[in-house]
């Protein structure tokens, strides 16, 4: 011990260097972690952009455009349609739960919550059997839109609750003292101020749904293929195709970019506590 | 231009009772305050008159009509809160704009208020700032605009300096003043800190646990304290327990005495008018309201007694001593020239002569 | 200073408040505000489950004609399924223990040294977005002409043997729901004051004494929760086993659902899967919940 106290002249090199090498070990995990994140969407897209013999082009793109456009815009549409109606039942509800009176909210948000922790299999089956058989709603839009919205506005209401519990209330009680009523107040007060939770909600709506495969396999009928399930059905009937690749790469790559233009305007704080991160 | 009552007004959270039975008469123009700890109740108070808490009873009145049942967006009253709760996401001027807009109020005139309140509070400049680009004093400032705009029947404030520091407190709370007494409406002000109250009040109201302790104007409240916690609560003052051995009889228009003895000394202090020969009684004795004298000389005065210096401290403008006084800790302090001599002189044996006694009677507290 | 007359006569008549009981109580305003969600809740939701509970309970797709109630479903499911629900618990579970073996370092070293959190936040929600993609990519990667075939040649790792196995699955379930664990464990360290460390490392404590000490036991919670995340998300694994597991995988659970239900209509088989995989996945959240003490607490 005395030694390494005194002779302290070749120690602290070693010593620094060590402490390097534990930073740069631990850097290099992260950033091994980061590459294994994008490295299955990095190589779709090569697949994307290669023929058999090994050359580079956009010719598998044309599909995108071409015979993919109907799903992806069918995607985009049930996308947006069940982003609107989430919006249309979370709001509200989220206010009723933290500004209102109402017995056995915790009760009342597990309910609400339900479907958030149903296995996408068990609610596909679920759904498929209770369209066909009870609703009498089988593979239709409106059932589609349906599961997509039981399936996902848990998502919508949790980011508003979190966002309307950290507003103080004196901004409420600012506008009622100025002459506002409680719906002036609401479309003038707290609606621009829960901006950044509505937003996180829209987020994780657009993530999932635009991305959503599987229950939609169960309900959707033949004229209804979005584009993620297209993705599925053809890696199942047609092997691994550089189209299908396209139509994954350019999936992914309007998700990326919708939640990089998301971090950039609001940052990951509303996305706390939620389903994402 | 409105008079305001509570009457009876209580609340009762749960199981606690935040107000009990509030009463106030508040006149036309006068600047009230609501005078209390931390709890006291006076903010709920405050709250009930803006129409944000429901009474649990009693009665609400601007100009004898009652506004119990009037929801606060119908009630037009101004409320300045402690964190200003400037709208974050809108403009100062659109913050001054909201209670016109909402009221839909047309256009041109909003624009012409709007200018007059930043005149009026001399942030013009800053029209098409957000609230987050201002300092502290100027969000109060926009606050203040933004209640005034609307021509509110009565002023309401909830603390509303107690985010800023020492000196911005000081010179908002005299432009809070000089803002009610320009546009003469009603204004009830809450606040915990007594200089405040003490500088801009027209009537004091101390509160504690739900209950007025006393209310009258700042000469009341500091100099005749009609209970002990009002006397330990506004200010510094010696209490001591006792009761009465005569009453003093007084000339007409000589001010009424009366003899106590209370923590073993003879005093003579103001009559209260409510007590006998024998009754218990309370005496106050401000610090500021000692004189110590140095030696033994002054024994036959009246309302001088002996002690022995137990501390002395030098706080700058004044020099703060405990006498020991047969057993009884008084404090007492001294200011001008006198307080370093006092230092100096270094005497453990002194003279107080007790220049005001307030006397109170003791009503043994409720169980 | 000038006082305002304070001692007006009072006349005052407290009987005379307007009375106000209206039907729109706060309560009932509540209610109406929340009936819109609840009605989508109950509809899409609890009665397809009720549902399904009682289709589980008829035999074959006899419901829809002539229901005749049994319980062989289940009998079925708990004896020639067995093996499928094994796969699939061992799956999720499996994929669960890596999450945190991997996890746990990964949120550690995220909190405590990483200033490019928002870089990371932000290429973690590149799993997030399905199984799917994934699992399309990771399936190019394993081809011997692959992105990385280059690399694994100069390793000489024959990648190709991999694919169609459990490791390939369970690599793919454990990207799949990395960033979950992450969430969790980096949430419950967050909360634990770094002076703690310092302070057990000026006592003496080793690397591996803090963490056994001070680290493990003040994170615990968030272990459990992400643990109890990952294996309920991973319970209802689906795509990975499909396109990138041999025939022992693709026994889970959801998939049996799908070939069941919707390529052979023995709707109550299909339904009696369900309901026992759904009773798995809720217990496993229910517990998660109590552990996680998530953003909406109780």
């Amino acid at each position: 011990m005395a030694s390494v106290a005194v002779d302290s002249g070749p120690g602290v090199p070693r010593q620094i260097s060590l402490k390097w090498f534990g930073a740069a070990l631990a850097h290099g995990y992260i950033w091994a972690w980061l590459v294994i994140f994008a490295l299955p969407f990095l190589a779709t897209l090569i697949y994307s952009l290669r023929t058999p013999s090994g050359e580079w082009t956009f010719a598998a793109y044309q599909y995108v455009f071409g015979s993919f456009r109907e799903n992806l815009l069918l995607s985009v549409q049930t996308t947006a349609i069940t982003i609107v109606i989430n919006l249309i039942i979370s709001v509200p509800a989220a206010y009723a739960i933290v500004r209102f009176p109402i017995p056995g909210k915790s009760f009342i948000l597990s309910t609400l919550n339900l479907s958030l922790y149903t296995p996408a299999a068990v609610m596909g089956v679920s759904l498929v059997i209770a369209y066909a058989f009870l609703f009498r709603i089988p593979q239709t839009m409106i059932g589609l839109i349906a599961a997509y919205v039981v399936g996902t506005f848990p998502l919508m209401l949790v980011p508003i609750i979190v966002a309307l519990r950290d507003l103080p209330m004196m901004f409420e009680e600012a506008a009622r003292t100025l002459g506002a009523t409680r719906m002036q107040t609401f479309w003038r007060v707290d609606l621009p101020l829960l901006g950044p939770g509505i937003s996180a909600g829209i987020l994780l709506t657009f993530v999932i749904i635009f991305n959503e495969f599987l229950v939609t396999l169960f309900i959707a009928g033949p004229g209804l293929t979005t584009a993620a399930l297209r993705v599925y059905n053809l890696t199942r009937t047609a092997g691994f195709q550089p189209s299908t690749a396209a139509l994954a790469t350019t999936m992914q790559l309007v998700s990326f970019l919708v939640v990089l233009t998301f971090f950039h305007f609001f940052g990951s704080r509303y996305l706390k506590g939620t389903y994402l991160i | 231009m409105t008079r305001v009552n509570l009457i009876d007004v209580s609340k009762r959270f749960g199981a606690t009772l935040a107000v009990d039975r509030f009463n106030a008469d508040i006149a036309d123009g006068e600047f009230v305050t609501l005078l209390g700890p931390s709890g006291c109740g006076k903010t709920t108070t405050l709250r009930m008159v803006a129409g944000l808490v429901e009474p649990s009873s009693g009665q609400i009145r601007f100009d004898s009509q009652s506004v119990t049942n009037v929801p606060t967006h119908k009630r037009n009253v101004g409320l300045a809160f402690q964190s200003h709760a400037l709208f974050p996401h809108l403009s100062v001027a659109r913050n001054i704009a909201f209670g016109l807009e909402v009221k839909g109020t047309p256009k041109a005139a909003i624009q012409q208020r709007v200018q007059e309140m930043l005149d009026m509070v001399e942030l013009s400049e800053f029209a098409d700032r957000v609230p987050a680009q201002l300092s502290g004093g100027q969000q109060q400032r926009v606050a203040l605009a933004r209640m005034l705009a609307t021509d509110p029947r009565v002023l309401l404030f909830d603390e509303p300096l107690s985010a800023l520091d020492r000196n911005l407190r000081d010179t908002l709370k005299y432009s809070i003043l000089d803002l009610q007494r320009r546009t003469r409406k009603t204004a009830i002000y809450v606040t915990h800190d007594q200089s405040e109250a003490f500088a801009i009040s027209d009537r004091i109201f101390v509160m504690n646990e739900g209950r007025i302790e006393q209310a009258g104007t700042q000469l009341d409240i500091y100099l005749r304290p009609q209970s002990e916690f009002v006397a330990g609560f506004v200010g510094d003052n010696n209490a001591l327990r006792g009761e009465v051995v005569a009453v003093v009889s007084a000339a007409p228009g000589e001010p009424k005495l009366v003899d106590v003895l209370a923590g073993g000394m003879r005093l003579r202090g103001l009559n209260p008018g409510n007590v006998g020969v024998g009754d218990a009684i309370l005496a106050f004795i401000r610090p500021e309201n000692i004189e110590i004298l140095p030696g033994r000389r002054h024994d036959d005065e009246p309302n001088v007694v002996r002690g022995r210096v137990e501390q002395i401290v030098f706080e700058g403008p004044t020099v703060r001593i405990v006498v020991d006084a047969g057993g009884v800790a008084i404090k007492a302090t001294a200011g001008g020239l006198g307080r370093l001599t006092l230092l100096d002189q270094n005497q453990r044996e002194v003279s107080m002569k007790m220049q005001e006694v307030t006397v109170v009677r003791d009503v043994p507290a409720a169980a | 200073m000038t006082h305002a007359p304070a001692d007006i006569a009072i006349e005052y008549d407290i009987a005379d408040e307007p009375a106000r009981r209206s039907w729109a109580t706060p309560r009932r305003r509540g209610v109406a505000l929340l009936l819109p969600a609840a009605l989508v809740a109950v509809l899409f939701s609890l009665i397809p489950l009720a549902y399904l509970f009682q289709i589980s309970l008829t035999d074959g797709s006899s419901f829809f004609f002539d229901a005749r109630y049994t319980v062989d479903n289940y009998r079925e499911v708990f004896s020639r399924y067995r093996p499928a629900i094994a796969e699939t618990v061992y799956l999720a579970g499996v994929s669960s223990i890596l999450n945190l073996v991997f996890g746990y370092p990964f949120a550690y070293i995220l909190i405590r040294k990483v200033r490019y959190r928002e870089l990371v936040r932000t290429m973690m929600t590149f799993p997030l977005f399905g199984p799917l993609y994934l699992a399309f990519g990771l399936f190019y990667i394993f081809l011997p002409n692959g992105p990385l075939g280059g690399i694994f040649a100069a390793l000489d790792i024959n990648i190709a043997k991999y694919l169609f196995s459990q490791g390939a699955v369970l690599f793919s379930m454990l990207v799949f729901t990395f960033p979950f664990m992450v969430m969790n464990i980096g949430a419950a360290l967050s909360n634990v004051d770094p002076m703690l460390e310092e302070a057990a490392r000026t006592l003496g404590a080793k690397p591996w004494q803090i963490f056994m000490r001070v680290l493990f036991p003040l994170s615990w919670s968030g272990i459990i929760a992400g643990f109890l995340m990952c294996f309920g998300w991973n319970l209802g694994v689906f795509a990975q086993p499909q396109l990138l597991g041999s025939p022992k995988e693709q026994s889970v659970i959801s998939l049996q659902m799908f070939l069941k239900g919707l390529v052979q209509f023995n709707y109550g088989l299909a339904a009696a899967l369900g309901i026992v995989l759904m009773v798995m996945a809720f217990a496993v959240t229910w517990v998660s919940l109590r552990f996680s003490r998530g953003a909406l607490g109780a």
